[in-house]
């Protein structure tokens, strides 16, 4: 009675090994993960980007931190960026 | 009567042993440098896309494909685990983009230019968008697509869709910042 019990723990815990390492857990390629190179954002034709436009707002997700330094970018509102987007397409127009 | 029948099972035995000795002579060649002709070609190709149409027909395509959070999630494990095949802005060709056959689509392009027999053929873009789910999360039997929903669940699939629809637009630049992986865009939506 005790080697059936023992046996069906072991395989019970084996089962549940493999399954959770079957997962591809994202944590994996943390070690690789390069950051985003968001100095590029400089060189973008902005023109063509609409603040509605899903890759723009992605673009921008992912940057918060490193154009405004810290973690409180996230915070920050699309309106704002929408002002500082129409500062920078004034400036181009000067 | 009697002889149509005769000559009609005559013929029908013929046809099945020439096949049944050509299947083991051994004379096809399978080598993935050796494409298929044109017939075998069309028998698994029309076999691949009825198939992956009918099973896709029923899926329901989630609301918010097109936002900015699904985009990040997938950009992610789209750059783990499909440019070696289907490649990146910027990467024209690979070993593997090169090696396979049938030759993975690459997908930096619109559907109209990697794979142009298929985009006259299925029509609207929710077939597309479907048929990528499916493909996805089932894989497609001997072309080296795995099927990825064995360690992955439907949302994490929708989110790398949600990112193969705008990869065609996205320059080298965007691309990186989209697909780099930060602590808050691991897969979850």
């Amino acid at each position: 009675m005790k080697t059936k019990t023992l046996t069906f723990t072991i395989a019970l815990s084996t089962l549940v090994f493999t399954l959770s390492a079957q997962a591809h857990d994202p944590k994996e390629h943390m070690k690789d993960a390069k950051a985003p190179e968001c100095a590029a954002m400089k060189d973008m034709d902005h023109s063509k980007m609409g603040m509605d436009d899903p890759v723009m707002q992605a673009i921008m997700k992912q940057c918060m931190k490193d154009m405004h330094g810290d973690d409180t970018g996230e915070e920050e509102s699309h309106e704002d960026h929408e002002k500082e987007s129409d500062t920078h397409n004034s400036e181009h127009q000067h | 009567m009697k002889n149509y029948l005769k000559s009609l099972a005559l013929i029908s035995a013929f046809i099945m042993l020439s096949g049944g000795l050509f299947l083991y002579s051994g004379l096809y060649p399978m080598g993935a440098d050796t494409p298929h002709n044109q017939l075998t070609y069309w028998l698994l190709e029309t076999l691949r896309e009825r198939s992956i149409a009918r099973a896709a027909s029923d899926l329901e395509i989630p609301n918010d494909l097109n936002s900015s959070d699904r985009l990040l999630a997938g950009g992610a494990d789209y750059n783990d685990m499909c440019t070696g095949c289907h490649l990146k802005p910027g990467k024209t060709q690979s070993d593997f983009s090169i090696g396979l056959y049938p030759v993975p689509p690459n997908l930096t392009l619109t559907v109209d230019r990697h794979d142009p027999e298929h985009a006259d053929s299925t029509g609207s873009d929710n077939e597309t968008i479907k048929r990528q789910f499916w493909i996805i999360k089932h894989g497609i039997k001997a072309s080296g697509m795995p099927a990825w929903g064995s360690g992955h669940d439907d949302e994490r699939i929708w989110n790398m869709v949600a990112f193969i629809q705008q990869l065609p637009t996205l320059s080298p630049e965007q691309y990186q910042i989209l697909s780099a992986r930060r602590n808050n865009n691991g897969g979850h939506h």
